[in-house]
């Protein structure tokens, strides 16, 4: 009997207070806009925030998820996250062919090897040029290694590489902004001053948080070497039979460039060795770093706004002190006076909740179209801002709501 | 019995100085009765009636309501006896307002806890007892000075509480209305309605059965009418 007592009470509470709130929000919109401006901005950075990263996370993730989770690449500098950590492995010798072949021999549970070499070049075909491109030196299976597949032409081969033929395959943006309409195959274009026959075209990749993946031109990897000489590092790319046996054929390939290299026993490995996985697990512990900023400046804002909340919410006891009298002596109880002013302060809130929301996705919508940035909107950030703000309206709501609770009812009931 | 005290004591403390407002009052109010509780300003009738009334708690002494002993109970339980069993009628009305008149009148059934259609019905039936089923939609300040008195006594009457309290029910009302109310309250009593009204008015505490004269915290003398 109690407890229906109670709940029912509540219930009207609930609909007697919601209403008055929001028309007392709507009464008076300068107050309005100060109380709720805190929570509004709290919200708006957490909605914000986490739809963009959450957009970066589904692209960049996608990303290197097709890179594919079975390869992976062996570099002599890897990521490098300090200035200290680039000097350490600059120290390093270059990985050179030999060891790639030594890799290629004696991996068992390799199922393809290959290598490359990058460079910056210009390439030309008459009177178009592309100044900036990305030259690479590969062995005729890393662009099936890197899932690189031709869209007109033909893929390097062997012998392309074992006569260094001075042929290329053009990045997608190399070949239209070299040929536009023309076919490219078979022409004869200059990169970095040496003619080269075009004879195949990569399929478009688009961008990648603004840079484009199309503009590369790829070489036989012999013809690099004869062109630019041999003192640079060759970064080794490895396919794993399967995804089981990834970690096996990681320590594989590791104790044989250990061995290769003649790195003593007790020395770290002087080479870093790069998986999608590892990548992803990097760009997550930058987002991380992003999160945390924003969980500072929310919380500041949801802070501000709360105290707001609860000086509002004090001034409103105040002036219903002789209402909250009259309930009282009427036969409300201490709970049900508390529950009113809840409800109030809540409703305040989760309002500015709701504006908070609208705007955070409108400032996700509206960085998406400005810049390379994706945006996701996740209802669980839509959900977790309406938590938040109903949170802060309980939490600095609950002191007014217990001063108008405690009042004495012949006191209240002498006031203005 | 309906009210019963025994050596009802109510000292506050100001600072160093205690203030004795009642010092020992006996009363006995038997149901059906019409009481007049008079008296000059400081005489410690206001805080008879706020005792009486269950908004306050004495210092020192038993007071026994329908049976209850209420002397002793917490401050929610003091509310849940004002909701059943009390119902008040002030000087200045103490409506709600933004409320209709029916809201107002329905608002001590929403503290228990009463289904919102039966809610409608019974304050209507209030409502109709005080004359006032034409003005129910409209908010106290769409109201005259004895009609707003009128609302505030169907709330009064709405949870069909044991006794109903009256401090200065015609303080702010003009000399005809405050007879009409009055005749109300007469009315209200021969149908068994217990009442106890706090007034200085002589004329006013005329219509009532008994008259309790408090002065210096204490009751001085009691008459009784006709």
């Amino acid at each position: 009997m109690r407890k229906r007592t109670r709940k029912l009470s509540l219930f009207s509470s609930l609909r007697e207070s919601i209403p008055l709130a929001l028309f007392s929000l709507w009464t008076n919109k300068l107050r309005a806009f100060l109380t709720l401006l805190g929570v509004v901005i709290g919200v708006a950075t957490v909605i914000a925030v986490v739809s963009i990263i959450a957009g970066m996370n589904n692209y960049v993730i996608g990303t290197f998820a097709a890179w594919g989770s079975d390869n992976f690449s062996v570099q002599r500098i890897g990521v490098i996250m300090s200035a200290e950590e680039y000097r350490e492995k600059n120290k390093r010798e270059n990985i050179t062919i030999e060891q790639k072949e030594a890799v290629e021999r004696l991996c068992r549970s390799c199922d393809d090897v290959g290598a490359q070499l990058t460079r910056d070049g210009n390439i030309k075909y008459e009177r178009e040029s592309v100044d900036d491109t990305y030259i690479i030196g590969l062995t005729a299976n890393v662009l099936q290694l890197s899932r690189l597949h031709v869209a007109i032409g033909r893929d390097l081969t062997d012998l392309d590489i074992d006569h260094r033929r001075n042929v290329c395959v053009l990045g997608y943006e190399v070949a239209e902004v070299l040929f536009s309409t023309l076919d490219p195959i078979g022409k004869k274009v200059r990169l970095s001053g040496d003619e080269f026959t075009v004879i195949g075209v990569i399929e478009k990749r688009g961008t990648f948080l603004g840079q484009s993946m199309d503009n590369f031109v790829a070489i036989p990897f012999s013809t690099f070497t004869k062109m630019f000489g041999k003192d640079q590092s060759v970064e080794i790319i490895i396919r794993a039979q399967n995804r089981e046996v990834m970690f096996a054929t990681q320590d594989e390939v590791r104790t044989i460039l250990r061995s290769a290299r003649e790195v003593p026993i007790s020395d770290d490995d002087d080479f870093d060795i790069l998986t999608s996985d590892m990548l992803i697990q990097l760009y997550k512990s930058f987002t991380g770093a992003a999160f945390m900023v924003m969980i500072g400046i929310s919380s500041i804002s949801l802070i501000v706004g709360g105290i707001v909340i609860m000086n509002i919410m004090l001034v409103t006891v105040a002036e219903r002190t002789r209402e909250i009298g009259i309930r009282k002596a009427i036969g409300a109880r201490k709970r049900d006076i508390l529950n009113q002013f809840l409800v109030e302060s809540v409703t305040v809130s989760a309002a500015g909740g709701v504006v908070g929301i609208l705007l955070g996705v409108l400032i996700a919508k509206l960085v998406a179209l400005a810049s390379p940035l994706p945006a996701s909107i996740e209802t669980w950030s839509i959900a977790m801002g309406i938590l938040i703000s109903s949170t802060v309206g309980i939490f600095f709501g609950i002191y007014p709501a217990m001063r108008a609770a405690r009042l004495d009812p012949i006191e209240a009931l002498r006031a203005d | 019995m309906l009210i019963e005290t025994k050596d009802l004591w109510k000292v506050y403390q100001m600072g160093k100085i205690e203030i004795q407002a009642l010092r020992g009052v006996d009363v006995g109010v038997t149901e059906g009765e019409y009481v007049a509780i008079m008296g000059p300003s400081g005489s410690g009738k206001s805080t008879l009636m706020n005792l009486l009334g269950c908004l306050d708690t004495p210092t020192r002494g038993e007071y026994r309501l329908a049976g209850k002993l209420v002397s002793d109970m917490s401050e929610d339980e003091l509310a849940i006896v004002r909701n059943r069993e009390v119902g008040f009628v002030f000087q200045t009305f103490n409506l709600l307002s933004r409320a209709s008149a029916l809201k107002n009148v329905e608002l001590p059934l929403v503290y228990n806890g009463t289904p919102a259609r039966e809610r409608v019905e019974k304050a209507e039936a209030a409502l109709d007892m005080v004359d006032l089923t034409d003005r129910m939609d409209h908010k106290p300040n769409e109201l005259s000075g004895g009609q707003r008195q009128r609302v505030a006594i169907a709330r009064a009457l709405v949870n069909s509480p044991s006794i109903i309290f009256a401090d200065e029910p015609t303080g702010n009302l003009d000399t005809a209305t405050s007879y009409e109310i009055m005749e109300l309250f007469g009315k209200l009593n021969r149908e068994g309605i217990t009442l106890i009204v706090v007034t200085h008015e002589t004329d006013i505490a005329n219509y009532t059965n008994r008259i309790l004269h408090v002065r210096d915290g204490k009751i001085e003398k009691e008459e009784t009418n006709k």
